[in-house]
Order: structure tokens, then sequence, then C-alpha cells
């Protein structure tokens, strides 16, 4: 009977805690001499576990995903993926709990600093969920090549295509320069004739146009500021 | 002139006044000499005691303190000229430009030379501040381009947020030598501020000239490094650096060249420190550091080159025959601010708000000094420890974001000033808009 009980009460807890966690939140951290405004949108609706993103004004960031979500009774963590971040300062975490007066409050760190912020709930969750891979075709299914040239240097891409499914497409991407690039890859579309390459983390994105009677993608590599052509042909 | 004096004391034939001329002259202008050796006299503490005192002004500092007898003087981006004690900290005087004076001012024959952002070039007493004359350039400017560093909109043009130094003169034998955003080299008599001539060349030069055996070496951001004779304005060589039509970040000569032992070494934004051949220009070797700029003059002693670098925040040793890497230590933060060799010790100011002591021969560091600015670290523009956090401070390229996010970056109490080490003391400025003594 106990153990019924306790449960019972575990459960309706959680349930608890999940509806309260869920919605769209704003308030701000207070980091030395700035007030770091947040918007952070939560929602475990579907039964696909919880899912979230979050808008920093003035930032920039507009739905960057939150990855690493956890939410274990009124207590929540979770980082943000692709902005607020780098290779030198690390990625942007929050922690949260819910407090008895329906606030999210914790610490938000980043790049070893940390500030308290408190969230308050002002309605429903609007999860900007990031696009999701689509899968190719099967004529640019396998490895295509090209070179390039950016701020005076010769580079050579390499990019592996392949589908997985539900998963959409896969891409093995590798830039050779003086260095040999293993290149993480965030996003493949293909709309049509119209290929999409991007990888947040370097910010390289490459965008090209399929032709089959030239068997060829021709388009341009973008990093950052820098633009270069770029035709891609299939590997012998 | 260097050498003339050590040849008089060589002899045992100077006089006390010629003693003491050479002991001011080695601290009286940027680098300490005109050749730009970046090597002092006097010897820095190899630990860090205390502020002996701070001299606030209305704006940051830019400029590296240079001195005469116990007298510091310095340029502030308030628009004034200072002169302060370097004991007390106390202001002897001021003189108000009419523009940020971001320059390191020269001292020669009782008479402090510097420029301002008003386009003008002030001779004044060093004693009251008065001015004794002044010279109109074509007007100063910073370097620009269109869309500068990736910034949009791509074609529209940009200032440089970035070229921060104001040139330093280099007074040698009665004339006075600087550069101008007007593109000009200049030498004026430096009695009457006459115009003797002007080398024109395709863009700002920033840099400080260069003097040794009657040729001026300087560097433009038309992308060339520049010879030319001190008595006649007469080019005698140019060597081109690297150069960068879509962005123009990886073009211009900002660093100010050393020149020791009929060689020159200069850093380049094209992300090279060159040696080149003082008599004709030719490449010894050079350096590449993976497009990060070096601005820093570098430093020269025992055949040992000492730099650093922007991005990559790298202080770098090497050999100053071959180019090879004698040691590297990975930094913090960019460093604008030139290495001074001061005894065993080496001073080096650095973008996150630190003045830095390293040991010459091993590189390690001894001290640090970090400004209250720095450590109060607002909007988290730096990491816990110490680097830069671009992510909290470049929001976007777009507008003026990029250049309000620079603002944030130098406004950390930046060190961009070369430090000037006297009596067991040493003198610099920050972006906190004080000039701190610390021994």
């Amino acid at each position: 009977m106990r153990l019924f009980a306790t449960i019972l009460f575990a459960s309706a807890a959680l349930c608890q805690a999940a509806e309260s966690a869920a919605g769209r939140w704003e308030g701000a951290a207070q980091i030395p001499g700035h007030e770091l405004k947040l918007v952070v949108d939560l929602s475990d609706e579907g039964g696909k576990g919880w899912t979230g993103s979050i808008i920093v004004p003035g930032f920039g960031v507009k739905g960057a995903p939150l990855v690493d979500l956890h939410v274990r009774g009124g207590d929540l963590t979770f980082a943000i993926k692709g902005a607020l971040g780098n290779e030198r300062a690390g990625r942007a975490e929050l922690k949260a709990h819910l407090t008895p007066d329906g606030h999210l409050a914790g610490n938000f760190t980043q790049g070893g600093n940390s500030a308290p912020f408190v969230l308050e709930k002002i309605g429903p969750a609007q999860v900007d969920l990031p696009p999701r891979n689509t899968a190719v075709s099967k004529e640019l299914e396998g490895e295509w090549k090209g070179d390039y040239e950016m701020m005076g240097y010769a580079r050579h891409a390499t990019l592996k295509f392949s589908n997985r499914g539900a998963e959409g497409a896969a891409l093995d991407f590798v830039i050779v320069g003086k260095k040999t690039n293993n290149v993480p890859v965030s996003l493949v579309t293909q709309d049509e004739n119209f290929l999409t390459v991007k990888s947040d983390e370097f910010g390289i994105t490459f965008e090209g146009r399929f032709s089959k009677e030239a068997g060829e993608i021709k388009g341009t590599l973008s990093q950052g500021p820098l633009e270069a052509p770029l035709v891609l042909h299939r590997s012998p | 002139m260097k050498r003339f004096w050590v040849s008089i004391f060589r002899l045992g034939i100077g006089l006390g006044a010629v003693a003491m001329a050479l002991s001011a002259h080695a601290q009286s202008m940027f680098r300490g000499d005109p050749a730009h050796s970046g090597t002092s006299n006097a010897t820095a503490p190899r630990q860090f005691h205390r502020v002996k005192w701070k001299f606030p002004t209305g704006d940051r500092i830019i400029s590296s303190p240079v001195a005469e007898g116990k007298v510091l003087y310095f340029g502030g981006d308030d628009g004034n000229i200072y002169a302060v004690d370097s004991e007390t900290g106390r202001q002897i005087w001021k003189r108000t430009t009419g523009g940020p004076t971001p320059c390191t001012p020269a001292v020669a024959n009782g008479t402090v030379y510097a420029g301002s952002y008003d386009g003008k070039f002030y001779a004044l007493n060093a004693q009251t501040g008065a001015i004794k004359w002044k010279f109109a350039t074509e007007g100063e400017r910073r370097f620009e381009a269109k869309g500068i560093h990736g910034l949009q909109p791509k074609n529209q043009t940009i200032a440089d947020q970035y070229d921060i130094l104001l040139y330093s003169p280099v007074v040698v034998q009665g004339a006075v030598y600087f550069g101008s955003g007007d593109g000009n080299l200049y030498a004026l008599d430096a009695a009457t501020g006459e115009l003797k001539w002007k080398f024109k060349t395709g863009d700002v030069i920033h840099a400080s000239p260069a003097y040794a055996d009657g040729v001026l070496f300087v560097g433009s951001w038309d992308s060339y490094f520049y010879a030319v004779d001190a008595a006649t304005g007469k080019e005698k060589w140019r060597f081109h650096g690297g150069e960068d039509a879509l962005i123009h970040n990886q073009v211009g000569f900002q660093s100010s060249a050393a020149v020791v032992d009929g060689m020159v070494y200069v850093g380049c934004r094209d992300s090279n420190l060159y040696a080149l051949e003082a008599a004709t220009g030719k490449e010894k070797w050079k350096f590449f550091n993976e497009l990060s700029w070096v601005i820093v003059s570098p430093a020269i002693k025992d055949g040992k080159v000492i730099f650093a670098t922007s991005d990559s925040s790298l202080y770098h040793v090497v050999d100053a025959a071959t180019g090879k890497s004698v040691l590297k230590q990975q930094d913090k933060a960019y460093m604008f601010s030139s290495p001074v060799i001061a005894g065993d010790v080496v001073l080096i100011g650095v973008l996150n708000g630190t003045l830095q002591a390293r040991d010459l021969k091993t590189g390690e560091p001894l001290w640090d000094f970090q400004t209250e600015t720095s450590k109060q670290n607002k909007g988290w523009v730096l990491t816990a420890d110490r680097k830069f956090n671009e992510p909290m401070f470049f929001t976007s390229s777009w507008r003026e974001a990029p250049i309000v996010g620079i603002e944030r970056q130098f406004n950390i109490g930046a060190i961009f000033s070369t430090p000037l080490v006297m009596n067991g003391a040493v003198y610099f400025g920050s972006t906190d808009g004080n000039v701190y003594a610390i021994d």
C-alpha cells in the first residue's frame, strides 16, 4: 500500500514537473555589466522526449537547439548548440530548477564564467526545430571531389554522400589544405537539383546545383565572409 | 647616431652631460632608440610588488610612455599630450590637441614631438608643454576598405577598427621623421618644423620609421615596405608584402621595423615576420604565422628575435640568422604591444588587460599584472581563464555590431601600450584610461 502510494506520488510529481517545465520562458542572466536576455522554449509533446530551443535577443541567436536536455523532477540541465560558444569558450550551459513560485531559476555558464538567471513562463512552447537532413537522389550517392582556392591557398574537397533511411542523407566531408580537416556536417539537404551542405562548427556552407548532363555539382563554398567557386566531379 | 654616442663612451671621453644625454636618449622615443631594437638599458623587476601609482586620463591610453630625465611623456585618446613625474605620478603639464593622440611621442633637445588625429604634428616645449611649432599634414585617417575583415555590407567602405596605433616620430640629427594617414613619410626640420621632404606611399603609414646609417625603414598599408634615404627622401628599395583583395585582412605593415646588424626585422598583417637585408631589401627569411597578424615591433638581442602574434596569441623567439623557431609559448590574447627586453626579463602588454613579464631565456611567465577593468570582465568579454570570449562580444557582422564588439573587446583594460622600464619601475598605459607605474 505504501509502495503504491509512493509510486503514485512520484508519478504525479514527475507529471507536474513536466507540465511545469514545458512552455516559453523569458527572463535574463545577470552577467557583470550586462543583462543577457533569454527566451527558452521547452516541450515534451509527442512522447519523443524533451526538445527545446533558445532565443538570445541582440546576439543574433534565434532558435538555437538545446542539447543534452535532461528534466528530472523540477531540475533541468541543457546546453546550447551552435551559439554563444566556440572552441575556446566551450559551449554555453544552463542548470535550473523550478521554484515554488513557478519560475525557472538557475545558473548560466559560458567560457568558465557563471551567472544567475531567472525566467518566467509567458506562454506555451514554440520550439524552433532545426532543419533535418533530407535524402539525396541516387545519382548523388557516392564520392565527389573538387578543388578551390581561398585566401590564396589551394584546397581539395572530398564529399561522400550516402542515404540512411529515415535519418536522411549522411555525408563524409574532408578538406585537405596544409592539414587534413574532417568537417563535421550539421545539415545536408537536396531540393530538386539544389544541394546544401552546412557545417555549423566550421562555419562552412556549400551550395551547388547538380547537373546530370555535365556530371557535376557546380556551386560556391563559403566560410564566414569568404566565398570560392567549387565544382565537384564524381571520383573515378 | 647611436654608434656615435657609443664610440664616445668607449673612448672614455664622455663628459657628464654626454652620459646624461645617452641615458635619456635611450628612453626618449618609441622602442628606445632610432633603430627600434626594443632593448632597454634598464632592468625590469623579476617579481611584481605593487602599483606605485596610476594616472587617470579622460579616455583610453594606446600611446607608449617615453621619458626624458624623470619625466614621462605620452598621448591620450582624450586629445591631450601629457608630461607626468615618473616618481610621483603627478601631472606636470598637458597640451590639448584637436583629436585623439594614440601616438607615442619622441623627446629630443628639450622638445616633445607627437602627432594627433587632428592631422597636425606638434613640437612642444618639454618643460612647459608650450607649442614651439605645429605642422599640418594632408590629413589623418585610419586604413579603410570595402567589406574589411568580412564585415557587411561587403561593398561598403569601412574604417579598420584595428588600426589603432598612430605613428610615432623618430628624431635624428636635427630632423624629425614620421608617417601619416595621408600616406606620406615626412621629414621636418626638428627646430623649425619646416618641411625638408615628403615621400608618398599608396596608403596609410601608422608604423614608426626606424633609422639606421642614414636610411629610414617603414611599411605602409599599400602592402610595401620602404627604405628611404633620410637626407633626400629618395627611395632606395621597396619590398612587397602580401595582399588580400578579398577582405583586406591580410595586407599592410602596421608593425614598426627593428634594424640590427644590417638586417631589418618587421611584422606584417600578411601574417609573416620578415627579415630583410637593410642594404638591398632582399628577403633573407620569413616566419609564417598561419594567418595571424604580426603587429608588434620585434625586439632583438643576442641573435634572437622576439615577437608575438594577434589571433593565435603566440609568443615567439626565433633565430635572427635563420628564422628558425627557438621557443614558442601560448599566450591568452592578442598582442599589439611590442616586447621590451630589460635585463633578463621580457615585458609585453596583452589585450586581455594584463602586462606580462617573461624570462628572457626560457620564455616562461614570471609574473603578470591585471587591470581592475579586466578583473571586472564586464559582459564576459573574457573567459574565466582570460582568453577572448568572441561569442559574447561579436554578435553580428552587420551594421555597427562589429564596431561595438571591437570597442567592447578593447575596453577590457587592454594594454596596447609598449612598456617603458626605468629605475626599476615599469610604465604603461591601458584602455581603462590609466597610465600605470608598477614595480
